[in-house]
């Protein structure tokens, strides 16, 4: 009927829930000493020993060829894994971005030789990606971007400068989106192309970035003449930013843009039990969070389907990740109205730990890996609008 | 649930959606408001077969799953046909289920739990049962001693209260004291505790999101016409934004009762009315907040009785709290996560063992 968007449905098969059961047990195990803090990060929280655990247990890289040091299981064999992760709020940041991003990018159009060096050392947790897409003066428009990629003798030299380039100071490498024709002014999204950058690179100066929550986990990051040979370029010259726009898809869709701040719910049923008001609004607002929980699952899944069908689902995915990102969003704020918790921040106590965190990191979900007004801007072009 | 069934579903839906098309005129929305049934229209839908789509084929349906018949339940709401077919499927789906074969007239359906005694007398109090004043017969289930029954009720053994509605279609609120049912059977095992209201309910959310999907199609289109300021009001970003969130919505709707359709196929109680909870919800939220977007798109014209956009917004307003509104099913939703436990609230989203 409606040609505007598509969700045919996509279930996860009961064979699957002995995966899952190993999963909680292992999550179980390992979440012993995490704090509300730290759970309240989600996969933002950066930690290499658990990355380098789940890769030793084949949680990472899952769907790749076992050539690459993958696992060759199913799409739907990682989303049970890492939907089991982002319930726990597992801090799964070191490997995040290259299990969902930089890996099936390398995998998709990368060379030989990169998908032999870099994929077996994501799998096994190894290696940590960035993501160096947004630059000072460009970053809803990021077309607009200046910073240089120059033709050189066996490579090219990179200038300029990226900006908050989350966790840049603890990994390892970057996939950078660089302009290697043109200029911003006149060819905008023409003449760009994606670079894999050792940050170990001499002329590259990473700088931490401190947020409001006083923490700093992006960084802004300055190129001077960082020399990258050959080899490092990702796929074909000049055409970055159609792939770092599929790449956007895989970014988009996941259930990490609906599930960052799932482990308030839980925490608030305790809450309201313990504080005696399991009363009508509590039931409500419980009711009607976990409507839009599975309404979510069921939508993101879909995306899954489609994605391991081959398709491109651009449109759901704006759509989905705008949902996703009110929802968690709305969480901090539901825990506020069901219950009556002072806001203070008291060490031990998970949910005070947690909500101070998340009040303060939600307003960024609506920004990161592209704003609320861009996805609208993209899903309304999708309408016909324009 | 066979796959020759997907290419019923498919013509079905079209011969359907044509059909409308032709019939469901301005004037034919207005008589229906006016207490005239349509009977042209009802007969043309039953030589189709679409009245018994739901059925099994054992008493002469076409055995559709309601996964199956997702779309074409959606046309009821994004075509409007004003005659009681989606409750007259869910009808016969029922009484299929129970072996017996629905009568061949339109049916009404009682989302409340009605008693029944020990002499197989029906006694109870629907608020508000939709095409009562329109239906012969009325299905519903009724409470015994211990066991659910399935029961068949004719409208003349009822006392029926016409109630006036925002979609201004007959309804009425109907009182059973001691009726004999014209037939009575062990309610079958996918309805829970709440009866007939969880299927009622997938079948509303199902009408909600197919009307907000023609709305979305209204809006787009009139924001691609109007004209200010010398510009189509769909190049406003402000409008293009308000638009871009009603398809999320109309979106999540569909999701919400396509996932409740497969749950009532399933055939576990518990799962089907959690599944009727869940797109309820969404479903009516959605239709809150997208109806106010629609007339806001619309501007005044949309606002006027000669405007179509009413007889969506209207039923919008009217489905948001039949067979429960949002806020029940939320409360009810949310009793029983509380019940269970945090531990359960996950290990029950992804429906999975602990
Ligand atoms: C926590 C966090 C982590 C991040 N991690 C990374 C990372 O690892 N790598 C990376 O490259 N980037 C990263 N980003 C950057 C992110 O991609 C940008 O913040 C985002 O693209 C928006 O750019 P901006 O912040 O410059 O805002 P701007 O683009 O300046 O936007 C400011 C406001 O104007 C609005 N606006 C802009 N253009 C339009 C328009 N056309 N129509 C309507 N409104 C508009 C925006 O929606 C926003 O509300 C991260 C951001 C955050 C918050």
């Amino acid at each position: 009927m409606s040609t505007a968007f598509h969700y045919p449905a996509f279930e996860i098969p009961r064979e699957l829930d002995g995966l899952r059961r190993e999963v909680r047990a292992f999550l179980a195990e390992a979440s012993q000493g995490w704090s509300g803090w730290d759970i309240g990060h989600s996969w933002t929280g950066f930690d290499r020993a658990f990355s380098r655990e789940v890769g030793r247990r084949g949680w990472i890289g899952m769907t790749w060829p076992r050539a690459y040091g993958g696992h060759e299981r199913s799409a739907l064999e990682r989303y049970v894994v890492v939907e089991e992760m982002l319930a726990a709020g597992a801090p799964v940041g070191a490997h995040w971005v290259g299990d969902r991003q930089s890996g099936p990018l390398m995998l998709r159009i990368g060379s030989e030789a990169q998908k032999q060096r870099f994929l077996p050392k994501i799998a096994s947790g190894e290696a940590a990606f960035c993501i160096g897409l947004s630059e000072p003066g460009s970053g809803s428009d990021l077309a607009s971007l200046r910073s240089r990629a120059t033709r050189v003798d066996g490579g090219w030299k990179l200038n300029g400068r990226k900006i908050w380039t989350t966790y840049a100071s603890d990994c390892d490498f970057m996939i950078g989106l660089f302009r290697s024709q043109g200029t911003a002014e006149v060819d905008k999204h023409k003449g760009l192309s994606q670079y894999l950058i050792d940050l170990q690179s001499s002329g590259l100066e990473i700088r931490p970035i401190v947020d409001l929550t006083g923490e700093a986990h992006f960084n802004e990051i300055v190129f001077d003449d960082v020399f990258v040979p050959d080899e490092s370029l990702v796929g074909r010259e000049n055409e970055g930013w159609a792939q770092a726009n599929a790449e956007l898809a895989f970014e988009r869709s996941g259930p990490d843009r609906y599930m960052s701040s799932f482990p308030l719910l839980p925490l608030s049923i305790d809450a309201v039990h313990a504080a005696g008001t399991a009363d009508r609004l509590s039931a409500r607002r419980i009711g009607e969070a976990l409507a839009d929980v599975v309404t979510l699952r069921e939508m993101s899944l879909s995306i899954l389907g489609q994605l391991a069908a081959g398709h491109m689902p651009a449109q759901e995915a704006a759509l989905t990740k705008d949902l996703g990102t009110s929802f968690e969003q709305r969480l901090p704020e539901l825990v506020r109205e069901i219950t009556d918790n002072a806001p203070v921040i008291t060490e031990g106590d998970t949910l005070s730990e947690m909500q101070a965190y998340l009040v303060q990191s939600v307003p960024s979900y609506s920004l990161r890996g592209g704003t609320r007004e861009i996805m609208r801007g993209i899903i309304a072009r999708g309408l016909g609008l324009r | 649930m066979s796959r020759d069934n997907d290419d019923i579903a498919g013509p079905l839906g079209d011969q359907l959606a044509r059909l409308f098309a032709k019939t469901v005129t301005r004037e034919a929305l207005v008589a229906a408001e006016h207490n005239v049934f349509d009977a042209a229209l009802w007969n043309e839908i039953s030589e189709i077969g679409a009245a018994l789509a739901l059925a099994a084929e054992s008493v002469g349906g076409a055995g559709l799953a309601w996964a199956q018949a997702d779309g074409l339940l959606q046309l009821l709401g994004s075509q409007l046909p004003p005659v009681p077919l989606g409750e007259t499927m869910l009808a016969a789906w029922v009484l299929g289920l129970a072996g017996i074969e629905a009568p061949a007239a339109p049916l009404a359906v009682a989302g409340a739990l009605l008693q029944i005694d020990g002499d197989g007398c029906v006694s109870g109090d629907d608020a508000l049962v939709s095409w009562a004043p329109q239906a012969q017969v009325i299905v519903a289930v009724a409470q015994g001693a211990g066991a659910r029954q399935l029961v068949l009720l004719s409208t003349l053994d009822a006392e029926l209260t016409p109630q006036r509605t925002l979609d201004r279609l007959p309804a009425a609120r109907a009182r059973f004291r001691g009726a004999r049912p014209l037939q009575a059977v062990a309610a079958p095992a996918v309805l829970g505790e709440t009866g007939l209201l969880a299927p009622l309910a997938v079948l509303r959310a199902l009408q909600l999101a197919g009307s907000l999907s023609q709305v979305l199609a209204l809006c787009i289109d009139y924001a691609n016409t109007r004209s200010q300021f010398g510009k189509t009001i769909g190049k406003f970003q402000a409008i293009q934004h308000q638009i871009a969130e009603l398809a999320e919505l109309s979106a999540a709707a569909q999701v919400a009762a396509g996932y409740a359709a497969r749950q009532l196929d399933g055939g576990d109680a518990a799962a089907a009315e959690r599944g009727a909870a869940v797109a309820k919800i969404r479903a009516a939220a959605s239709a809150t907040r997208g109806a106010a977007i629609a007339h806001q798109v619309f501007g005044a014209i949309g606002t006027t009785d000669e405007h179509l956009l009413h007889y969506h917004t209207r039923r919008l307003w009217q489905w948001r709290d039949e067979a429960g509104s949002d806020g029940w099913w939320a409360e009810r939703l949310g009793r029983q996560a509380l019940a269970a436990g945090a531990a359960a609230l996950w290990t029950g989203i992804t429906a999975s063992a602990p």
